[in-house]
């Protein structure tokens, strides 16, 4: 072998290296951009008057008050919806279907649907729920971000009850427990820090969902608690007010758009906690 | 004096003239508590265990002992139908308990898991307090007053020599307990349903040596009132602990009978060249 | 001596038979429900886009009009615009992704791994109307002041494929939303690749670099070809990502219906359509084309997404087996 072989193989290898780390910069560096733009823009346009004050129209003064009530209203009901179906889905999997063909069917299903456009699934409420009822609606838009819930919370069920490990199940069976018993009172004990996070995960998905909201719950300037009228929600919010020409309305986008980006970095460090704390635990 | 003999406190051991294996004819026998009768087993098509005959002599320590794979511990999870969780696992023949066979969908299997207790190689303590993993088998067959069910708790815990340790700290997770003591928390659960048989799957393989010998220890003093069958890869541990012993290889119980003489003065060879260690 | 109050076994035996066999019907329901969720999606929106499937039949795919007065409506422009979108996406993403995986796997040092690959995480956590937002309001007008016009008088006087970077400097465009797309999609490819990578077995590498081989050849040679088929399934998932985004692309895109060559000039994607349009759709026959708009995108994403699915699970298994 002559020696420019060797070289060539050294070049090709550094640009290699080269690369890899212009690529991971290059992935870094928009990150950076996009929370400094974030959390310098939304700094700035943050008030005290943005919990106190409704949704103001363009030249007023206002805030930000029925957005965040409802987003936080309806992501709740999304998961109050979505997570206990989710949950028994992911304990038909995990307990009932391990190598059954329905069980394979199901998660297929289930993975398609946790990657689908959300676009598709606000559509399909739309057509479910919004074109029966005649109007929009925040139980609508809660519905569908319920079906944005429901295949995260199966995925992640399903994982962390295969983690329990077997001789757990045998030991409650072997006490004479029935299995149901054991799926409750066991089980669902043993996987519930993995559940929670999976739980926390939807939620901080949810919450950021926009395409979904604009079929089913639209917006309402106005403060309202009433689940059959649109309400208004910080993602669509931020949407109208950013595709807008007026400036104060911009500002109002940008802070909704830190509070947004906050509530989902905090729910995502929250879970990442519950999955740490509970494998200190159990080493 | 024999084993067999030792133990004929109780009135049910029974005379007979019939020579058993490895006992002099005329000497006492004890009840048998559980019986295999032409039992085999297959994990879907793959058969694990092939027409087993075998006796567990009441209130003794059974041990089967036999290389990896020889079906031992498959063996041992008849005894309680915790296979049946798997589909594909399928057991045939008879398993007599009390005379009842048990291997029938007749036998409730509530029933059959509150006589027969399992205790299983890694200690799998649940995820509940001390107290409750006690408790949860109890309470699922039993209701109990408060003041009954803290008895039957610490009755547990003493039968399973952990009660001085945890008495101060019921409420404490179970998982705070060394493997250890959490082996043995496991063994006061099972026992707290007062059953009549305790199936124990290795239960100091994944223990350090100081807490395999309380283990043993404790496994002396409970099968004064349990009918205990043990399954262990370490001979030396199943003739310390075992008045009988079952060798088993590749699902056939080659030999079995009483642990002194089985490990003294084996008949089948294949026996002696497992004890002496010629094959592991 | 065992349970003395187990007077009758039968009866809370059968209880307990009756409780495991509700408890089972429940579960399986639930599983059901899924399967419904998917089918009902697909379903619910083929029938209300029958509508506009009748009145244009398959012609609808590659018409051009899009003119809500006339009730016409064709979904090519959107289709188009979905497709290179998201082609421009995955082609940056992918040797980006590429780079980070290997970067991560393979060159990092220890303690930088954890923290550097939770923040390419975050790019995925981050919602998508921000992508949108700083889209819209800082790269659209660096990009217009200061690289388009660049790539105009560079890149759009080549031959031949010079007609894609010709244009006015708008900064609002398909290269735009592509650019955006590719950052929203980088940190999906780049985890499903690191996962994957680091799948292969030590003593696989080990033996490679035992001959002597450097980290770049081991990744080629051997990293890579034992992963493939994941890799590939990585790129299929990006992909479907890519095509479904809507807000991201709603804000730099430009929702122009009509079908132009260069990239710097805006176009619409199908998702984007549908979101800057639904509100005022006032006709049965446009809110009709557009969530037909809808069913196509949902079959094309499907599709894709189930070839992602068969091509992970092919490496699940063989994980599985060893």
């Amino acid at each position: 072998m002559s020696a420019w072989h060797y070289t060539l193989r050294d070049a090709k290898n550094a640009l290699a290296h080269g690369f890899a780390l212009l690529a991971t910069a290059f992935g870094l560096f928009w990150l950076a951009w996009i929370l400094w733009t974030t959390l310098h823009n939304g700094l700035a346009a943050i008030h005290p008057a943005l919990f106190t004050q409704m949704t103001p129209p363009p030249g007023a003064a206002g805030g930000l008050r029925n957005a965040l009530f409802g987003s936080v209203l309806m992501s709740l009901l999304g998961v109050l919806l979505g997570a206990p179906i989710g949950i028994l889905a992911g304990t038909f999997l995990a307990e009932y279907a391990r190598s059954s063909w329905l069980g394979g069917v199901v998660r297929f299903v289930n993975d398609i649907l946790l990657s689908a456009p959300s676009i598709v699934l606000g559509l399909f409420v739309y057509t479910l729920v919004v074109a029966r009822m005649g109007h929009f609606s925040a139980l609508a838009g809660a519905i569908s971000l319920a079906f944005i819930v429901l295949p995260v919370v199966v995925r992640t069920t399903d994982e962390m009850l295969r983690l329990v490990p077997a001789q757990m199940r045998e030991a409650a069976l072997s006490l004479g427990v029935p299995q149901w018993k054991v799926t409750a009172q066991v089980l669902y004990r043993a996987a519930l820090p993995g559940i929670v996070t999976g739980i926390l995960l939807a939620l901080a998905r949810i919450s950021g969902e926009t395409a979904p909201l604009l079929f089913t719950a639209l917006n309402n300037q106005y403060w309202s608690t009433d689940l059959l009228a649109p309400m208004a929600n910080v993602p669509v919010v931020i949407f109208q007010y950013a595709m807008s020409p007026y400036d104060d309305w911009h500002s109002l986008a940008w802070a909704g758009a830190f509070v947004l980006t906050l509530f989902v970095l905090l729910v995502g460090l929250a879970a990442r906690a519950i999955v740490a704390r509970h494998r200190i635990s159990h080493d | 004096m024999t084993n067999l003999a030792r133990n004929t406190g109780m009135n049910d051991t029974v005379y007979t003239s019939v020579a058993t294996p490895h006992s002099p004819a005329l000497a006492p026998v004890p009840k048998q508590k559980l019986s295999a009768r032409g039992l085999g087993f297959w994990y879907g098509k793959q058969q694990a265990i092939r027409d087993v005959d075998l006796d567990i002599h009441e209130r003794q320590v059974t041990a089967l002992i036999g290389p990896s794979g020889c079906g031992k511990s498959t063996l041992l999870r008849t005894f309680n139908r915790i296979y049946a969780l798997y589909p594909g696992q399928v057991a045939r023949g008879e398993i007599l308990l009390d005379g009842l066979d048990i291997l029938t969908p007749d036998y409730p299997l509530a029933l059959l898991r509150s006589k027969i207790g399992m205790v299983f190689q890694k200690p799998v303590p649940f995820p509940m307090t001390i107290f409750e993993n006690v408790a949860y088998g109890i309470r699922h067959h039993e209701r109990l007053s408060r003041a009954d069910m803290q008895q039957r708790v610490e009755g547990a815990l003493r039968q399973a020599a952990l009660w001085d340790e945890v008495k101060d700290k019921l409420k404490q997770s179970a998982l705070s307990l060394s493997g250890g003591q959490q082996q043995r928390l496991c063994i006061a659960r099972a026992v707290a349903l007062r059953p009549d048989v305790l199936l124990l799957d290795e239960p100091t393989s994944a223990l350090d040596p100081i807490s395999t010998s309380r283990v043993e220890q404790l496994i002396a003093e409970l099968k004064r009132d349990y009918t205990i069958v043990i399954v262990t890869h370490n001979m030396q541990q199943a003739a310390r602990v075992s008045d009988y012993t079952a060798f088993m290889y590749l699902g056939d119980l080659i030999e079995h009978g009483s642990t002194d003489i089985i490990f003294s003065n084996p008949i089948k060879q294949q026996t002696e060249d497992y004890i002496t260690g010629r094959f592991g | 001596m065992h349970a003395a109050s187990l007077v009758a076994p039968g009866v809370p035996a059968r209880r307990d038979d009756i409780a495991d066999r509700g408890f089972r019907w429940l579960v399986t329901g639930a599983a059901i429900f899924v399967l419904t969720a998917l089918a009902g999606a697909a379903w619910s929106m083929f029938w209300d886009g029958r509508a506009a499937f009748a009145k244009f039949g398959l012609r609808f795919l590659w018409s051009q009009d899009w003119d809500p007065a006339a009730q016409q409506f064709g979904a090519l422009v959107p289709i188009f615009g979905t497709a290179v979108t998201a082609l421009i996406a995955v082609a940056i993403a992918v040797p980006v992704s590429f780079g980070i995986a290997m970067f991560l796997t393979e060159i990092a040092p220890r303690w930088m791994r954890g923290p550097v690959g939770a923040a390419i995480e975050l790019l995925a956590a981050i919602p998508s109307i921000i992508y949108g937002m700083w889209g819209l309001f800082v790269l659209v007008p660096v990009l217009a002041e200061h690289v388009y016009p660049w790539v105009d008088a560079h890149m759009g006087q080549w031959p031949l494929v010079g007609a894609l970077f010709a244009g006015p400097p708008l900064g609002l465009g398909m290269l735009t939303a592509g650019l955006v797309l590719a950052i929203m999609v980088v940190p999906f490819i780049a985890s499903v690749m690191r996962d994957v990578f680091m799948t292969v077995p030590g003593r696989l590498k080990e033996s490679s670099y035992a001959l002597g081989s450097t980290r770049w050849e081991v990744v080629w040679d051997v990293v890579l070809p034992y992963t493939r088929s994941a890799v590939v399934g990585g790129i299929f998932l990006g992909l479907g990502r890519a095509l479904g985004e809507t807000m991201a692309v709603t804000f730099v895109l430009g929702n122009a219906h009509e079908l132009s060559a260069s990239l710097l000039m805006p176009g619409s994607s199908i998702a984007a359509t549908i979101a800057n349009e639904f509100a005022e759709a006032d006709s049965a026959m446009y809110r009709s084309s557009l969530i037909a708009l809808g069913f196509v995108l949902f079959l094309v994403t499907f599709v894709v997404l189930a070839a992602a699915r068969l091509l992970l699970r092919q490496l699940e298994k063989r994980e599985g087996r060893q």
